[in-house]
């Protein structure tokens, strides 16, 4: 298993005894922050967002967990990224700019081959390269550089057929790619960090806390948190008996790596029906065991940690609404 | 054709540093007549070790031989036949079942090894006769029945599969005495009849004095202790393996200590009590 995001490491750090209602109210407000800076290409909002990505990046610093493990949570979705950055680029093309890059770019037979052959580069060294996702960019500019090297050293690079096209980059484009590229990783930054920072209890506790105010208008807020922190719970020992139920069916001669298609749908059949009785059961052992320790629904009950907010909470609550007044301030008043 | 283990490791990456489940394992089980224990604490790599025997997990060092097949070999291989000469139940058993009847359960085994629909199907009725599952609840649902016959079906499940050793992880727990004396009286018939070579986890002493012939001792992912059980409860270093002794000798123990009775080693309580007669003449 290899999930990232949502995983909690323990810590004695600022963000780690922040209050959790706290630490979720400031995390929807820097949020909610970043994606208040408009996208053009004025020097106060390219500097606001510049201050707002180092901003991340220094309370990384202030929760005492690695940098680069923040960072490797965010592999997954570096493709999506780059993919969003690149795409930016083609589409704006406005026409009252400067340009500054026109290369012309050739996509034809004679590319087309060397970009399946640049690819099946990319994947052997991919193995022997320790600085993948460096290489992954290396990969995604060089695309760009071949098709450019062939249309301006090959002679025949339109054998076959070829579609040729100049590819021009705008001071605008790259500023909103690199705008979105920022903002994507300052939030994905931001969220992580809440949950590297904050275990599931008190993350229930600081939202089950946040949305009291919804009981007034009758929203059973203790069945929703109860409903969190029951499903967070179960996810390992569902985990877990999968883990046993799938071995014992692969002894049954049932193995999910080296059968066909047909096998395997029937063969998920006789995983899921395990899981899913599994399931029921120890729900149903867990219903009882907190009712015999007198749990009633909608009853009030006592917490195990009561949250105080002390001082340092409200010293970073106020530097994030002071962030949130300053960039209100920048965009609307002056 | 045996299993042959040597220098078998396996270990996974824990939280900092690699944990060593089972560590410099060499062994060696026969193809016919053995009846083995494996037994030792909690933790001490027992369910690890016999999931080594079908390939279920592969060993990180050394090297395993399964019936001629070499694990883990250079090649990319299919393993899937290894399961069905080696048949592994596992501890409750019971929660594998998923089929709409039991004689469809029971025959999903033999299934899976490409046996003809006829033939899986006089295969299940066998290992239904074999386990006690009377004809009539054939055709009944396997979440309808007590737990006592699901455990039963779902060990029908692996015996219809026709394996050629049979390994059982903790089979009597949660049993009651009855039922616990009744399921391995059945796995000592399938050993006596078929010349079965039956390998067994247990923490029930009593279990593995009655039935078992060789006894493999692990401690800490470790084989502290092979040989035959009348060896092990005489060994020098037995208090050093963590393990309790089988009741006729905690009797006998007490009766030494107490009233000054010879030692002796008895492992039934029929033995006890004959050796205590021969005492009192």
């Amino acid at each position: 298993m290899n999930i990232k995001i949502g995983q909690y490491i323990a810590g004695d750090s600022i963000l780690h005894k922040l209050d959790p209602r706290i630490k979720i109210m400031s995390m929807i407000l820097l949020i909610i922050a970043i994606f208040l800076v408009p996208i053009n290409i004025e020097l106060k909002n390219i500097i606001s967002m510049g201050l707002l990505f180092v901003f991340s990046l220094s309370i990384v610093y202030l929760s005492g967990i690695p940098l680069g493990k923040v960072l490797q949570g965010l592999k997954a979705i570096v493709f999506l990224m780059t993919f969003t950055f690149i795409i930016q680029l083609f589409t704006i093309q406005p026409t009252d700019e400067p340009t500054l890059m026109d290369a012309p770019m050739t996509l034809g037979l004679i590319s087309m081959i060397a970009l399946v052959l640049l690819t099946i580069f990319y994947h052997y060294m991919k193995t022997k390269i320790k600085w993948r996702i460096t290489w992954f960019f290396i990969y995604v500019v060089l695309i760009f550089v071949v098709q450019w090297l062939i249309r301006m050293y090959v002679p025949m690079y339109d054998f076959g057929f070829s579609l040729d096209y100049n590819f021009k980059i705008f001071p605008s484009g790259l500023i909103r790619g690199g705008f979105i590229f920022l903002r994507i990783i300052a939030v994905m930054v931001i969220a992580s960090l809440l949950t590297y920072t904050t275990s599931t209890i008190e993350l229930n506790d600081g939202l089950e806390s946040l949305m009291k105010p919804l009981r007034i208008i009758k929203i059973p807020t203790y069945i929703f948190s109860m409903m969190i922190s029951l499903t967070l719970r179960s996810i390992p020992t569902l985990l877990v008996e999968t883990d046993k139920i799938m071995k014992a069916q692969t002894s049954r001669g049932a193995d999910f790596n080296e059968s066909t298609l047909r096998q395997k749908i029937g063969q998920i059949i006789a995983l899921l029906i395990p899981v899913f009785v599994i399931s029921f059961d120890r729900a149903d052992d867990l219903s009882n065991a907190m009712e015999a320790r007198g749990y009633i629904i909608g009853e009030p009950r006592t917490k195990l940690d009561v949250y105080k907010i002390n001082y340092k909470d409200i010293i970073i609550l106020s530097v994030v609404i002071l962030i949130i007044a300053g960039l209100l301030v920048t965009r609307f008043a002056i | 054709m045996d299993i042959q283990f040597k220098e078998v490791g396996y270990a996974y990456k824990g939280f900092k540093e690699l944990y060593h489940a089972i560590k410099n394992i060499n062994l060696t089980i026969d193809e016919d007549g053995e009846f083995i224990a494996v037994i030792g604490q909690t933790g001490s790599g027992k369910s690890t070790l016999v999931q080594h025997l079908n390939a279920l997990m592969r060993p990180t060092s050394g090297k395993i031989n399964i019936l001629g097949t070499e694990l883990p070999s250079k090649k990319k291989i299919k393993v899937n036949h290894l399961r069905q000469k080696v048949g592994l139940v596992f501890q409750f058993p019971e929660y594998q079942l998923f089929e709409i009847n039991i004689l469809k359960d029971v025959e999903f085994g033999p299934s899976n090894f490409k046996e003809t629909k006829p033939h899986a199907l006089e295969y299940a009725k066998e290992a239904l006769n074999i386990v006690g599952i009377d004809e009539s609840l054939y055709e009944e649902s396997p979440f309808r029945i007590s737990g006592g016959q699901m455990r039963r079906v779902a060990i029908a499940g692996i015996l219809a599969m026709k394996p050629h050793i049979l390994v059982l992880d903790e089979p009597t727990r949660g049993l009651d005495p009855q039922g616990k004396d009744d399921m391995m009286d059945m796995f000592y018939d399938i050993h006596k009849k078929e010349n079965k070579t039956i390998v067994m986890i247990s923490h029930d002493m009593d279990v593995v004095a009655k039935y078992a012939k060789r006894i493999i001792v692990l401690d800490k992912g470790q084989i502290v202790f092979d040989g035959p059980k009348e060896n092990l409860f005489t060994h020098k270093d037995f208090d050093k393996f963590h393990l309790d002794y089988p009741t006729p000798m905690k009797v006998l123990n007490h009766l030494h200590k107490t009233l000054g009775y010879p030692k002796k080693l008895v492992l039934t309580n029929e033995a006890l009590l004959k050796h205590l007669r021969e005492v009192a003449k």
